[in-house]
């Protein structure tokens, strides 16, 4: 029989590929094994909504066989892919979809060209701090409808969408006047949107990992990349992956495991710089690097989580977002949040919160995202809660917009729980 | 992460095991891509449609079981069928649950025009079960390649009508998009207020499964107040609505209860010591995660599902890589004919096990003591003909689990 000697069988942590020989064992993207079965199109949250998108089973493996290198793109409808990977979850057939459609999309874009509003969507990072510096005064421009008519008639995006706003103290600044302590060390990934644009989930992150005895050090990055990425921009991504990678590296070298906060950042570190983007040493990161539930989750096994929990009335509904979901680690915060008492927490019944990043600010793109999305409203609706959790910035926004309820991350609960 | 049992497979094998598992209080991991077959072949649950359809289920299945010693239904024996049966149904209360004719295999009409037997119906599908009776309107969308009302109408001797829809709807749509605009009461208003312009004498309407995902009861009633008429769902190639409403109930269900519900990545591999299984590898490039359990259920499906695999020489079970009787060579696979009376050989191959579901070698021995198997990977059934695939998921679903947890 062709088994191997097991890993120890209580092994929690993640084991690393022995050798590169393995590598070329990996399941190669092959359009050519789809049985068109549908599955794909059953999970869809875009061509559920719309009829311009073809779903995933014509955009990607359909499409993949009419698609040459060197002749034009002529998939027109390629850039409404909203990039969830819920596809590529279903897919018995192992057909990466939302990579087929990626690829594809880049090339039409770099065939098109990109809009500025593109590249001002994606590149927050390089005026996140400009805008925590200003922030009274950029705040009020991104709230002034004037403004925002303007964005959309020059720029394209959609003025319906809220813009994230700035806070005035970054979460950088506010980490360097504090003294983490703690009996082991953790390094934290924060991402563009903790450090500029919601802070407290930066500051949750920290407070709940010290709470375990964790110190926590911030090691060098810029943005995970995530939003080129999206918009087809593999150049732009690669950038972020090629400055990140060497750092991170450097800090696991150094016997340091890193957390990250966003699903996003964590599944664009974590998998797509590795697999898609093939930026040396990122398949060692990969091995270090946790969700922060994961990672509490595992403290939880070996019986090292701090569960001196305080009693929390409140009626909590949670969305589990589609990265969290292609990282393929279940559902930690929501195994971690159902230990504390009190807290009564259901999971939102909907597949995709059709924000998609970049996507839902773009005017083209506004009401499928926002049609996405009402289904998710509507599953609030049934639940009525007091308050709803989620793990991606780009989901807390959206289900700000549409239910206009409080929306927090999982982890500042469980913080408030700690204190 | 340490389970009490880990599931293999999310079909509707591999959920019922969860079912079973979780209430019984145990750590479950159910791990797997794709939904199994839900939303490809199933809309109703096929016990045994091969036998006439006069003849009570119960007097079928015991007739059934004594002449086929090996088949999943005689290792499960009548009661624990009927048992899982129950199992299976206490997930779906009223409004949207399902029913038997008379405890006897029903015919519905399919989106073939034909009409097969099944055994337990939803409710949105009752009324199809009277087409020979009355006159019966069948209801097609302009651009919905998945249903031609016209011909499905022919074929069941009624009149069809393809509606059209507003503006740019009206080129291509996708059953998911029908499904959820059913959902709307503005759209369905519409859509009742059409048919009942255009109902002439009949007293019944028939419509792709497509009365919406989540409360599919509310659009059913909906239209029956507006058309006044009785109107039911005639299941549609995939993918499979009525599928989805069961796959997303387990899930709902499974989630509520704890279950550790892992979607998305196969089963790379399965590490054994001796004759102990002692935990799976989910590879994820660049990242293998392992998890161990003290029970393992494999319901990882036939070829479609991945369960079952083939080159060019041979049939093979990936994960355990578990015995698999078959042909003798790959010319024989198939029969000469597609439509064949007998089935093809190929579809005999499957996992052999003891009466308890677990998986042995042709000596009859345990090749893993904590391993079970379940689902339509078993050997000895022919479920496509014999029309009995949701039934064996459930009835070896829920005993794998049972088996399992005994011991």
């Amino acid at each position: 029989m062709r088994f191997a000697t097991p890993a120890s069988p209580l092994e929690v942590k993640s084991r690393k590929i022995p050798s590169a020989m393995e590598k070329k064992s990996w399941p190669k993207n092959n359009s050519d094994v789809c049985i068109r079965c549908a599955t794909c199109m059953a999970i869809c949250p875009v061509s559920r909504v719309t009829p311009k998108f073809p779903g995933p089973k014509q955009a990607g493996p359909g499409s993949e066989r009419f698609r040459r290198p060197n002749e034009p793109s002529v998939d027109g409808w390629i850039d409404l892919c909203i990039g969830c990977h819920l596809c590529d979850m279903v897919c018995s057939s192992g057909v990466n979809i939302s990579e087929l459609n990626l690829i594809a999309k880049a090339k039409y874009l770099d065939e098109r060209g990109r809009p500025f509003r593109d590249w001002l969507l994606t590149h927050s990072t390089l005026y996140g701090s400009l805008g925590s510096l200003f922030s009274p005064f950029v705040n009020y421009l991104l709230r002034n409808s004037i403004i925002k008519r303007i964005a959309e008639a020059v720029l394209r995006i959609d003025r319906r969408r809220e813009l994230p706003g700035y806070e005035s103290s970054t979460f950088k600044q506010w980490f360097k006047k504090r003294h983490s302590e703690g009996t082991r060390k953790v390094a934290y990934f924060y991402g563009c949107y903790t450090n500029a644009n919601e802070v407290d989930v930066g500051k949750a992150t920290v407070q709940v990992l010290e709470a375990n005895g964790l110190e926590v050090i911030l090691p060098p990055q810029r943005c995970c990349g995530i939003p080129m990425l999206g918009n087809g921009d593999f150049k732009g991504a690669e950038k972020m992956a090629r400055y990140n990678v060497p750092s991170l590296l450097q800090t696991i070298r150094s016997g340091f495991d890193i957390i990250f906060s966003s699903t996003s950042c964590g599944h664009m570190i974590k998998h797509e710089y590795s697999h898609l983007l093939s930026i040396p040493g990122a398949d060692e990161v990969a091995q270090h690097i946790f969700d922060i539930f994961e990672f509490l989750r595992n403290l939880k096994e070996s019986n090292g989580l701090n569960t001196r929990f305080k009693e929390l009335s409140l009626k909590a509904a949670y969305f589990a977002p589609c990265h969290l979901r292609a990282l393929g680690i279940g559902l930690p915060a929501l195994e971690i949040l159902r230990l504390i008492p009190g807290l009564k927490i259901d999971p939102i019944e909907a597949d995709c919160c059709g924000m998609g990043g970049t996507f839902g600010f773009k005017k083209e793109k506004y009401e499928i995202s926002e049609e996405i999305g009402r289904d998710l409203a509507e599953a609030v609706d049934r639940l009525k809660p007091d308050i709803i959790l989620s793990d991606c910035e780009g989901c807390r926004m959206q289900i700000r917009h549409l239910t206009g309820l409080k929306v927090l991350h999982p982890i500042q609960i469980l913080r408030d729980a700690l204190s | 992460m340490h389970f009490d049992l880990i599931i293999i497979g999310m079909g509707l094998s591999g959920l019922m095991a969860a079912k079973t598992a979780a209430e019984s209080g145990k750590k479950v991991l159910i791990v797997g891509k794709g939904m199994g077959s839900l939303c490809l072949f199933s809309n109703t649950i096929d016990l045994l449609g091969q036998f006439p359809k006069a003849k009570k289920m119960r007097d079928g299945l015991s007739q059934w079981i004594k002449d086929h010693p090996e088949h999943p239904y005689s290792h499960a024996g009548p009661e624990k069928i009927v048992e899982a049966l129950s199992s299976f149904l206490s997930l779906f209360p009223p409004p949207y649950s399902f029913q038997t004719i008379e405890e006897m295999n029903c015919l519905i009409p399919t989106s073939a025009g034909t009409l097969r037997p099944t055994y337990l119906i939803p409710m949105t599908m009752v009324g199809g079960t009277l087409i020979d009776e009355g006159r019966t309107l069948i209801v097609g969308f302009k651009g919905f390649k998945d249903f031609y009302a016209l011909y499905v109408g022919d074929q069941l001797k009624c009149r069809g009508i393809t509606l059209s829809l507003p503006g740019p709807l009206h080129d291509e749509i996708t059953a998911t998009a029908l499904a959820r605009l059913m959902e709307k009461k503005s759209f369905r208003e519409n859509i009742g207020k059409e048919i009942k312009k255009q109902l002439r004498e009949e007293t019944r309407v028939g419509f792709p499964a497509l009365l919406g995902l989540h409360h599919p009861i509310t659009v059913k009633e909906n239209l029956e107040e507006i058309i006044g008429v009785q109107i039911f769902e005639i299941p549609i190639p995939p993918p499979s609505i009525p599928g989805m409403r069961i796959f997303n109930r387990f899930k709902q269900w499974l989630i509520q209860e704890g279950v550790s519900f892992l979607p998305g990545y196969s089963v790379s591999k399965a590490m054994a010591k001796g004759r102990r299984c002692e935990g799976i590898e989910v590879l994820h490039p660049p990242v293998i995660t392992s998890y161990s359990a003290d029970r393992y259920i494999l319901a990882t499906g036939r070829f479609i599902g991945g369960g079952l695999k083939a080159d060019r020489e041979k049939i093979f079970e990936p994960i355990f890589n578990l015995p698999v009787p078959q042909p003798p060579s790959r010319e024989s696979w198939f029969g000469t004919n597609f439509f064949s009376e007998t089935p093809h050989p190929i579809h005999q191959t499957g996992i052999l096990t003891n009466p308890s579901f677990q998986p042995v070698n042709e000596k009859g021995e345990l090749t893993l003591e904590n391993l079970w198997a379940a689902g339509s990977i078993l050997a000895h059934h022919h479920s496509i003909d014999e029309k009995s695939r949701e039934g064996i998921e459930i009835a070896t679903g829920y005993m794998a689990a049972k088996n399992a947890l005994e011991k």
